[in-house]
């Protein structure tokens, strides 16, 4: 089993979605996420096992290899693709409650802002470790992350912004939503936003990159 | 008056390399499937792209004494100050839109909130670099036009970068036409579609084009980062 989760960690760090799949060029012709996942199941691997042995360390470490500047946007993608192709498998077993989710995280690009690649990468890879994502998307309004909480209880929330002009709607947006929500927990992060910036919003982390969300996620719900 | 410009992708002549490394493969050769999706990407984009630009020039300006804001024919914008000092010298300013049309836009949003993202990510870079060498091309242009009377042109200032609020984007437009090259904006300030820019360009002898600031701001990863390194060798 072991190793099978180890190859299956190994596809989703370096992005090999299927067998059908080029990328990457070192594993042309083997198996990919797909179909080890499956197999794994079929073998009868605990559901949560492949999740929390197999997809997430593989996330966790492009994490890392991007936080490092190892790897760049696409090779990101990919990953987050091997990954979404081997949730497909388990998400039948989400569903049933033989597997849980950690937690669960709603993330939106503040009003005023339509940037969304660094919005989705930290989504993607909070989905690959172990969380449920709803991605309310770009232009958001405070009403909209009340709304979405209000649905989701206990979600975490993450704001992102690009430009020096809307990260002032962050502000508003993380007062608004502790008033509505008080304990509820904000993530910052974006281009011109820091600590500092965290701090005086009133915001409770600031992450500068995907994998930091994660690390926060992991110590205040995990 | 309004000058308008409008483009085919193929005269705009990006390289493949370029784009190669704005995706952040430098200088080594793309792995698979990245090599196909830029290929389909271009032959694609010549098709997707509808480029468009426009640009109005004003001598009725004013710059107000703390230096943070100016009046284009009356209208009042508080650029703020690192933007207002840069164009304080000219002697006209330009408004600018641009748009690579609505296809790329849609593609590359459609791509990226569904089953291929990494595809996705490809033509979202296409689409950014087209419009800002669009962009480049029409400054190129008016560069050429004012160089027989010694003027000179300053970088290219934006709504929602260096404290200019993108709310100032209503007034922007409001020098152009309706939905003119197809870009309007929403209540958010918003231009739709996505891959579009608008802002501010300063005419005079004595202005500058000078380095971009990008020191200021953490993103390594950022796309405009390397625009704007390439910028800096055309102008």
């Amino acid at each position: 089993m072991s190793e099978l989760l180890s190859k299956l960690a190994e596809c989703i760090e370096f992005g090999k979605i299927n067998m059908a799949s080029p990328y990457p060029p070192q594993m042309k012709g083997q198996e990919g996420a797909d179909e080890i996942t499956r197999k794994a199941l079929d073998e009868g691997v605990n559901p949560q096992d492949i999740l929390s042995k197999g997809l997430m360390p593989g996330m966790e470490r492009i994490g890392i290899k991007f936080r490092e500047n190892k790897v760049f946007v696409p090779q990101v993608l990919m990953s987050a693709k091997a990954m979404s192709t081997a949730m497909l498998h388990l998400k039948p077993h989400f569903l049933s409650g033989a597997a849980k989710q950690k937690g669960t995280f709603i993330i939106g690009t503040v009003l005023g802002d339509l940037h969304d690649i660094g919005k989705n990468l930290v989504g993607m890879m909070v989905e690959g470790n172990g969380y449920k994502v709803i991605d309310l998307g770009t232009d958001v309004s405070s009403d909209k992350f009340i709304a979405a909480l209000k649905e989701n209880p206990n979600a975490v929330i993450g704001l992102s912004a690009l430009l020096t002009t809307t990260m002032v709607n962050m502000e508003k947006i993380t007062r608004e939503i502790k008033e509505a929500l008080p304990g509820t927990l904000v993530t910052i992060g974006g281009a011109p936003v820091n600590n500092d910036f965290c701090m005086k919003i009133g915001a409770d982390n600031y992450s500068p990159d995907p994998q930091g969300v994660v690390e926060f996620l992991n110590t205040k719900i995990a | 008056m309004i000058h308008n410009y409008q483009f085919n992708f193929q005269e705009l002549d990006i390289s493949k390399n370029e784009i190669s490394e704005l995706l952040g493969f430098n200088g080594e050769e793309m792995p698979e499937p990245f090599g196909s999706y830029l290929e389909e990407a271009c032959q694609d984009a010549a098709r997707l792209c509808d480029i468009r630009g426009a640009v109005y020039i004003s001598e009725n300006i004013e710059f107000i004494s703390n230096n943070s804001a100016f009046t284009i024919d009356g209208q009042f914008f508080d650029a703020g100050k690192l933007i207002s000092r840069q164009l304080k010298k000219a002697t006209s300013l330009a408004l600018f839109i641009c748009t690579a049309g609505e296809g790329i836009s849609k593609k590359s949003q459609a791509l990226l909130h569904g089953d291929d993202p990494a595809k996705g990510y490809v033509y979202d870079v296409l689409g950014s670099i087209t419009v800002e060498t669009a962009m480049d091309k029409i400054q190129r242009q008016l560069r050429e036009e004012l160089s027989a009377t010694g003027e000179k042109l300053t970088n290219r200032y934006s709504p929602g970068y260096c404290d200019w609020s993108v709310a100032h984007q209503h007034k922007l437009f409001s020098f152009f036409p309706e939905n003119h090259c197809g870009i309007s904006v929403n209540s958010s300030a918003l231009m739709h579609p996505i891959k579009s820019v608008s802002g501010v360009i300063g005419i005079g002898k004595e202005v500058k084009f000078n380095k971009y600031h990008c020191e200021m701001c953490t993103s390594e990863t950022c796309i405009y980062r390397n625009l704007r390194s390439r910028a800096e060798k055309i102008f």
